[in-house]
C-alpha cells in the first residue's frame, strides 16, 4: 500500500513542480507587458498604506474612507495595503512606484524614512505620510491640526468637571499626542484655570486593557471627564467609564481621532472629530490643481477636517452658556485671532516653530 | 489465502537509483508538490470567502515572481532574514537545541548592529560595516547565552527560556529606540538612519536586492559544510540524534558542544537583525521583525534542517509573504485573510511534508543525517 | 516447505489460534515467507528460532501491530484479520513487549490504570482513573497467579524484573486468552529468570495460553508444553517439548551445518554450565597491567546502598591477554565500574589508570552504542571520528570512513544494505556486531563488555563470545567482561568477580560454579527482595 502511495506521491509531486515552473514563467511574462505607464486620460491612481488594519474603527479606517471617497469623487483607481515591518514599507512604495501610481497615502509618521527614499526613486510620485515630519520636493507630510478640536474639548470637559479633576489617557507620547493634549489643557485653562489635569500614556496604540486600567486609575483620583488620544486602545477608556456610571458616579468620555459619539452614546460628552476623508481630499485637490509638493500641507477646522462635535444625545446636560462659549472659541480660531498650542515635529516648523496652527 | 495488505517494489525502486539522488529528487519535488497543493486548497478557501482564486493567486505569483524586480527585490529580499534565521534553528534543533528564541535573537542583533552603525563619526569606513555585522552576531549570541547557560548549567528547559526572552527583547528595543538610540530631534520611536558606510550596498543597481543575500547563502553553505565534513559538525549531529550514544560511544562532551551550538545559533539570529537594519530599514525600529524568528521555525523544519535547504525554503517563504502583499495591493483581498491563506499555506505545507516523510518505506524516509547524502 | 508436525496435530484438541502461511517483506528484507502457528488452550508454547528469523514479526502479526503481506489467522476455526493492536485484544491477545512501555515517573497502580476502563464506562465516571477498581482486580489477578507488586512504588524506582512483572500485570487485567511475551527473559537476572518462568506455568496452569519468543534453550525446555522454530522466515519445527532435546532445536535453528560449526567454537554460550571454570590462573606470559583500579569509588558516597558498608573501594588491575569476568545482580554497581574503566566517567573518588582509548561495549545498544538513525558509517565513525587515518588535517574523511566501514561490515560478517543502511535496520545480532568491530578497530589494550549478548540469539552470542576468546588468545588486549549472565562469566573469564553494593569480590578458584557465586550475589540482594510482598494493595486493610 505504502509503494503505490509513494510512487504516486512522487508522480505528483514531480508534475506538480513541472505546473507550477510553468505557471510561474507564463504569469511572469504576462505581467512584463502589463507595466507601462498610465496614457493622459486614464483615472489616476491613489494608494493607501497603513500599518494596522482598516478595520479599526479609528485612525487606519478614517484613512480608508479617504481612499474610497478619493475613488468615489474623483473617480480614482485606488489601492490598500497593510504593511507591517519598515522592511515591507519600502516594498510597497516601490510596488506603487512601479505601477506608475500618482499618489501614495502612507497613513502615519512611521512611514517618513521610507516614503524619502521613495520619493527619491520614483520622482513623478508623491508620497503623503500623515503626521509626518519629513519634507522633499514629492514627499508631503499632512498635518492635522487636531489641536484645534482638542482645545473646543477642553472648554467642553471644564464646563461639565464637579470635582475640578479632568484626566487625559495617551496612547505613545509622540508629538502628534502630546500637541492635542496641551490644546485640551489650554481649553480647560481658557474657563476655569483652577481645574487640574491628570495625564498618562500607555504606551501602546491598541492595548485595550491597558488604556482601562489607565482610565480607571484616574477615575479613582476623582477625576470625572476623561478625555483619550489612544486610537484603537480607546476602547477600554470608554469601558472603564461605562462602568464607573453604572457604579453611581458621574463621568464623561471625550472621544477623539474621529467621531465617537455612538461608541458609549450615554457616557460620552462628545468627539474632537478628525475627518480624514477631508483632509485626504484637499491633498487630491491640490495634486490636481499641481500645487502639492516641496513643503507640508495643514489641514484643520478651516477645511473641516477637526472639529468639536458634542454628543447630539446628551446635548441637552450641557449648560447653555457652554455650548455658545464653544461656539464662540471655535470662532475665534476660524478668524486666526486664537492660535492653539501645538508641538511642532515637521521639519520646516521646528526650526520656524509656531504661526501655523491656525 | 488473501493477504491483509500488499507491497513490493519499493525496494526495486531503490535499487534502480542511487539513494543520493531519490533523496534530492523527493526533497525538491516535495517541497514544490507541497506548494502546489496547498494553494490549490488555499485557492478553495477564498473562492468560499468570496475572492477570485485564480486573480488573487495570479497577484501571488506575479508579486513574488512576476518579473526580475519582484523576484530580487520583494522575495530574495525578504528571504535574506528568513533563511539567516532559518539557519539558526537549523543549527539549533540538529543538535537537539530547541531554540525557539530566533526572534529576540534578532532583535538583540539588530539592537547592538544599529548601535555601531550609529557611532558618528564612524570607524574607518571599511571597517564600518563589518564591525556592525559582527556586533549583531555577538548581540545574538549574547542573548542566547542566558538560556544556553541555563540549560547546560541548571538544565533549565531551553524552549520556555528562550521564548521569554523574545518578548524582553522585543520591549528592550522598544525603549531602545525611545531612550539612549532615539533619533537625535527626540521625536518618533527610531534611531537616526545608520552611517552609509555602515550599509549593505545594493547587489544589483537598481534593485533592493543587496549583499545580505550572498551573505546568507555564504552562511549557509558555510554551516552545510561544517555539519558534513568537520568534527564538530558530526558530534553536533550525533549530540543532536542520539545525545546518549554521543556521550557513551563517541565520548562527545554533550554540554560544552550543546553550549557552543546555542551561542552561534544566536548568532546567525542575530546576523539576521544586522543584515536587516544595514540593508534595508537601515535605522533601527521597535516593530523591525513580524516575527521572522517563529516563520524561521517553519523554513527550517519545511528544509528539514538542511542549511541548504533553507536557502531554498526560506526563498519560498519569502516569496510568499511577498506575493501576500500584492494579494492586497491587486485584488484588494484584506490583510487578515491574507495573513490566514499565509499561514494555511505554511501549516499545509508543513504537514504534507511530514505526512509524505511518515510513509515507511518510502523514498523519503531517510532522514537528512547520512554524509553520503544531504547532511 | 519442511515442516515437521508433531503427532499430536491430529488429535482433536481445539487449536486456539492457528497462523497459516505468513509471509512479510520490508523492502528487500523478506521477514517472513511461510510462517506458520498454532496454540491450544493451556498451554506454554516457545517461540525459537535465530536473530532475524522473523520471531518478533510472527509475534507482531500475531498483536494486530503489523498486518502481513499474505497468510491467514483463525482464532477457534474462524477467519480473522486483525489490523490494529485493538482488534488482537478484542480477540483476546494480548502482548507483553520486550521493551516496556509504562510510564516511569507514575506509581504501579497508576500505571496499570493507564488504559482501563473504568466500572462506570471510564473517563466519563468523574475524569479520574479508576484506581480502585483496578486495585480490586490487580488483586485478584495476583491472588490467582502469584504474581505479586508492591503497587504503590513508582515505577522508576523498580527492578528490571519488577517492572516486567508490572507489565504483565497489566496485560492480564485486561483478561486476554492469550498472553504473548517478547524475549521476557533477556533483561534478567538468574534468580528473576526462574521466577518468570514458575509465573508462566503458573498462567497456563489457570488455563491462559502462554506464548514465548526465546533464544535460551535451557529456558524453553524447561517451561515450554510445545515448540514452535522459525528459521529465515519460515516455520521449520512445531513439537512436543518431550519430543525434543537441545541438540534438535539447535539443529532446526540454525539447519545441522551451521550448528556443528556453532559446537565447534571456542566457547559454549548456550544455556547452563555443569561444572566450574577450569582457567583458574592468569595465564603467564601476557601479565602487563594495561588498566589498573586503586582505591576507586563508583557511587558518590549518599548513594552507596548499604550504610554499613561505607567506603566500598574497588582495586583492579586487568592485564594483556586475560578476561576479568564480573558477574552481578544488576545495579550493584557495574554499570557505574564499566563506565569508569571504560574512559566514560571519571571515579568519585580513587585512581584510574587507564589506556587511551578503550574499546567499551555497553549494554544498551540502540541507545548508547549507536544513533539508530545514523547510517552505519556514521555509527562507526563516532568512535572513528578523531583518529588519524579517517582525519584529513581538520576535516573528516567520509571517504577513507566508507572505506573502512565496508571493510568492516565484510569482516565481521554483518548482513546489512550497505554502509548506508540505517542503524535501526539492523537485527540485534548484527548491531552488536557493528559495535563490536567499531570498538576494536578505534579501541587499543582495552575492551569493557557490558552484558554484550543480552538480548542476542544464539548463534549472535556465539559469535560475541568467540570474538572475546579470540581477542584473548591474540595476547594484545585486556578485557573485561561484566554480566548479569552467570554462565558467560563463569565460561569465560580468566578471573572472576562479584559486584555487590559497589563492592568487587573475587571469587575463589573453588568456589567458580554457578551455585558458587549464585549464592554470592544472591545474597546481597535477598535482603532488598523481602520487602516485596509486604506493601499492601490498596482497599487491603
Amino acid at each position: 500500500m505504502s509503494e503505490p502511495r509513494s510512487r504516486l506521491v512522487r508522480r505528483v509531486t514531480t508534475r506538480g513542480a513541472a505546473v507550477v515552473t510553468a505557471t510561474i514563467l507564463w504569469l511572469g511574462a504576462c505581467a512584463g507587458e502589463g507595466e507601462a505607464g498610465r496614457e493622459a486620460d486614464e483615472p489616476a491612481q491613489f494608494a493607501l498604506l497603513t500599518s494596522g488594519p482598516v478595520s479599526d474603527a479609528g485612525w487606519y479606517a478614517g484613512g480608508y474612507e479617504g481612499l474610497l471617497l478619493l475613488r468615489d469623487s474623483i473617480g480614482a483607481q485606488v489601492s490598500h495595503q497593510q504593511t507591517r515591518t519598515p522592511a515591507e514599507f519600502d516594498e510597497a512604495f516601490r510596488a506603487y512606484g512601479n505601477s506608475g501610481y500618482d499618489i501614495v497615502f502612507a497613513h502615519g509618521f512611521e512611514y517618513q524614512d521610507a516614503a524619502i527614499r521613495a520619493g527619491d526613486l520614483f520622482p513623478d510620485m508623491y508620497v503623503v505620510v500623515s503626521s509626518g515630519g519629513r519634507v522633499a520636493d514629492n514627499v508631503v507630510p499632512v498635518t492635522f491640526t487636531l489641536e484645534q478640536a482638542s482645545y473646543l474639548a477642553g472648554i467642553a470637559a471644564a464646563g461639565m468637571t464637579r470635582t475640578g479633576l479632568v484626566g487625559m489617557v495617551g496612547g505613545v507620547a509622540i508629538p502628534p499626542a502630546l500637541g492635542t493634549f496641551r490644546a485640551f489643557e489650554a481649553g480647560v485653562a481658557s474657563v476655569r484655570p483652577d481645574v487640574r489635569v491628570l495625564e498618562t500614556f500607555i504606551g501602546s496604540w491598541d492595548d485595550v486593557s491597558a488604556a482601562k486600567e489607565a482610565a480607571v486609575a484616574q477615575l479613582r483620583q476623582g477625576a470625572d471627564v476623561l478625555v483619550h488620544n489612544t486610537d484603537a486602545a480607546s476602547f477600554g477608556v470608554f469601558q472603564a467609564v461605562r462602568e464607573a456610571t453604572t457604579a453611581g458616579d458621574s463621568a464623561w468620555v471625550i472621544g477623539m481621532n474621529g467621531n465617537q459619539n455612538d461608541v458609549a452614546p450615554e457616557v460620552t460628552l462628545g468627539s474632537a472629530d478628525l475627518r480624514l476623508p477631508a483632509a485626504f481630499l484637499e491633498v487630491a485637490e491640490l495634486w490636481q490643481a499641481g500645487e502639492l509638493g516641496g513643503r507640508p500641507v495643514y489641514s484643520g477646522m478651516e477645511k473641516g477636517t477637526v472639529d468639536y462635535v458634542p454628543n447630539p444625545a446628551v446635548l441637552d446636560r450641557y449648560p447653555p452658556e457652554l455650548l455658545a462659549r464653544i461656539d464662540e472659541a471655535r470662532r475665534t480660531i476660524l478668524s486666526g485671532a486664537l492660535n492653539v498650542p501645538r508641538v511642532p515635529y515637521v521639519e520646516d516648523e521646528i526650526g520656524v516653530q509656531d504661526g501655523t496652527g491656525g | 489465502m488473501k493477504g491483509w495488505k500488499r507491497k513490493r517494489g519499493q525496494a526495486m525502486l531503490e535499487r534502480r537509483l542511487p539513494v543520493g539522488v531519490l533523496r534530492w529528487v523527493g526533497a525538491t519535488g516535495l517541497a514544490a508538490g507541497a506548494l502546489g497543493l496547498t494553494l490549490l486548497a488555499a485557492g478553495v478557501v477564498l473562492a468560499l470567502g468570496g475572492y477570485s482564486p485564480l486573480r488573487a493567486g495570479t497577484a501571488l505569483v506575479s508579486g513574488a515572481l512576476g518579473s526580475p524586480d519582484a523576484f530580487l527585490s520583494v522575495t530574495l529580499v525578504r528571504a535574506v532574514p528568513l533563511v539567516l534565521t532559518g539557519l539558526a534553528v537549523s543549527l539549533a534543533f540538529r543538535a537537539g537545541v530547541w531554540n525557539i528564541g530566533a526572534e529576540g535573537q534578532l532583535y538583540a542583533g539588530a539592537l547592538l548592529g544599529a548601535a555601531v552603525g550609529l557611532v558618528s563619526p564612524g570607524l574607518p569606513a571599511p571597517l564600518h560595516l563589518p564591525v556592525l555585522l559582527l556586533a549583531a552576531g555577538l548581540g545574538g549570541a549574547l542573548w542566547a547565552a542566558v538560556p544556553a547557560l541555563l540549560k547546560t548549567k541548571l538544565g533549565v528547559g531551553e524552549v520556555v527560556t528562550t521564548l521569554v526572552l523574545n518578548f524582553v527583547a522585543l520591549n528592550l528595543t522598544s525603549w531602545a529606540v525611545r531612550g539612549p538610540l532615539q533619533e537625535n530631534r527626540g521625536i518618533f520611536p527610531q534611531s537616526d538612519q545608520v552611517a552609509e558606510a555602515a550599509r549593505l550596498a545594493p547587489l544589483w543597481e537598481g534593485t533592493r536586492l543587496h549583499w545580505g543575500f550572498p551573505v546568507a547563502v555564504a552562511v549557509a553553505v558555510l554551516l552545510w559544510w561544517v555539519l558534513k565534513y568537520t568534527p564538530v559538525g558530526f558530534r553536533l549531529r550525533a549530540v543532536g540524534a542520539a545525545p546518549n550514544a554521543a556521550r557513551v560511544a563517541g565520548r562527545i562532551r554533550v554540554k560544552p558542544l550543546t553550549l557552543g551550538t546555542f551561542l552561534v545559533s544566536g548568532m546567525v539570529a542575530g546576523l539576521a537583525g544586522g543584515v536587516e537594519v544595514a540593508g534595508v530599514t537601515y535605522a533601527l525600529y521597535e516593530g523591525l521583525s513580524p516575527g521572522h524568528g517563529y516563520t524561521a521555525i517553519a523554513v527550517a523544519l519545511l528544509a528539514r534542517l538542511n542549511p541548504l535547504g533553507v536557502i531554498i525554503s526560506g526563498t519560498l517563504f519569502g516569496g510568499l509573504e511577498g506575493g501576500a502583499g500584492a494579494m492586497q495591493r491587486d485584488v484588494g483581498i484584506p490583510a487578515a485573510w491574507v495573513r490566514v491563506i499565509q499561514a494555511f499555506v505554511i501549516l499545509s505545507a508543513l504537514a504534507i511534508e511530514r505526512w509524505v516523510r511518515a510513509r515507511p518505506h518510502s523514498v523519503f524516509v531517510h532522514p537528512p543525517s547520512a554524509p553520503g547524502g544531504a547532511p | 516447505m519442511s515442516r515437521t508436525r508433531s503427532a499430536s496435530r491430529t488429535e482433536p484438541e481445539a487449536e486456539l489460534i492457528e497462523l497459516r502461511d505468513v509471509h512479510q517483506r520490508f523492502g528487500a528484507v523478506a521477514a517472513l515467507r511461510g510462517a506458520g502457528l498454532s496454540l491450544r488452550v493451556g498451554e506454554v508454547h516457545a517461540l525459537l528460532g535465530e536473530n532475524g528469523a522473523g520471531k518478533s514479526t510472527l509475534l507482531r502479526v500475531l498483536a494486530g501491530l503489523q498486518a502481513p503481506d499474505r497468510g491467514e489467522l483463525s482464532v477457534r476455526g474462524r477467519v480473522v484479520h486483525l489490523h490494529t493492536p485493538r482488534d488482537a485484544w478484542d480477540e483476546g491477545i494480548g502482548l507483553v513487549h520486550q521493551h516496556f512501555t509504562l510510564v516511569p515517573r507514575l506509581t504501579v497502580l497508576e500505571n496499570l490504570a493507564l488504559g482501563v476502563r473504568g466500572p462506570s464506562g471510564g473517563w466519563r465516571g468523574g475524569m479520574r482513573l479508576p484506581l480502585e477498581h483496578v486495585a480490586q482486580r490487580a488483586r485478584e489477578v495476583a491472588a490467582a497467579t502469584g504474581l505479586a507488586i508492591r503497587p504503590n512504588e513508582v515505577v522508576e524506582r523498580l527492578s528490571v524484573g519488577d517492572r516486567q512483572r508490572v507489565e504483565i500485570l497489566k496485560v492480564l487485567l485486561r483478561e486476554p486468552r492469550v498472553v504473548a511475551l517478547d524475549e521476557p527473559t533477556a533483561v534478567l537476572a538468574p534468580a528473576e529468570i526462574e521466577r518468570l518462568l514458575a509465573l508462566l506455568r503458573q498462567l497456563a496452569a489457570s488455563g491462559r495460553t502462554v506464548l514465548i519468543v526465546a533464544h535460551k534453550l535451557d529456558e524453553v525446555l524447561s517451561v515450554a508444553d510445545r515448540v514452535t522454530v522459525l528459521r529465515a522466515g519460515r516455520t521449520v519445527l512445531e513439537a512436543e517439548r518431550a519430543s525434543v532435546n537441545a541438540r534438535l532445536l539447535a539443529d532446526a535453528m540454525l539447519g545441522q551445518e551451521a550448528r556443528e560449526a556453532y559446537d565447534n567454537a571456542p566457547v559454549l554460550g548456550r544455556g547452563s554450565v555443569v561444572g566450574g571454570n577450569h582457567r583458574v590462573q592468569a595465564r603467564p606470559g601476557h601479565t602487563e597491567c594495561i588498566a589498573c583500579l586503586e582505591r576507586v569509588e563508583v557511587w558518590p558516597a549518599g548513594e552507596a546502598a548499604a550504610a554499613e558498608d561505607p567506603g566500598a573501594e574497588i582495586s583492579l588491575d586487568v592485564h594483556r591477554g586475560e578476561i576479568v569476568g564480573v558477574a552481578g545482580v544488576e545495579g550493584n554497581g557495574q554499570r557505574e565500574l564499566a563506565l569508569v574503566l571504560s574512559g566514560r566517567r571519571a571515579p568519585v573518588r580513587g585512581r584510574a589508570v587507564l589506556p587511551p582509548d578503550p574499546a567499551f561495549i555497553p549494554q544498551d545498544r540502540s541507545r548508547e552504542a549507536l544513533a539508530r538513525d545514523f547510517d552505519l558509517a556514521e555509527n562507526f565513525a563516532l568512535a572513528l571520528h578523531r583518529q588519524g587515518p579517517w582525519r584529513h588535517g581538520p576535516l573528516l574523511r567520509w571517504s577513507a570512513l566508507r572505506t573502512t566501514s565496508e571493510k568492516l561490515l565484510t569482516r565481521y560478517r554483518v548482513l546489512a544494505e550497505g554502509t548506508h543502511a540505517l542503524a535501526r535496520t539492523l537485527s540485534g545480532g548484527n548491531q552488536q556486531r557493528v559495535v563490536i568491530a567499531r570498538e576494536l578497530e578505534a579501541g587499543h589494550d582495552l575492551l569493557v563488555a557490558e552484558n554484550p549478548t543480552r538480548g542476542l540469539d544464539l548463534a549472535a552470542s556465539a559469535f560475541v563470545h568467540g570474538e572475546l576468546a579470540r581477542l584473548r588468545e591474540g595476547g594484545g588486549i585486556g578485557i573485561v567482561l561484566l554480566s548479569t549472565d552467570l554462565d558467560e562469566v563463569l565460561t569465560l573469564a580468566d578471573r572472576v568477580f562479584v559486584m555487590v553494593r559497589g563492592r568487587l569480590l573475587e571469587v575463589p578458584a573453588a568456589e567458580r560454579t554457578r551455585s558458587g557465586v549464585g549464592e554470592l550475589m544472591l545474597s546481597a540482594s535477598a535482603a532488598a527482595d523481602e520487602g516485596v510482598e509486604k506493601e499492601a494493595w490498596p482497599g487491603d486493610a
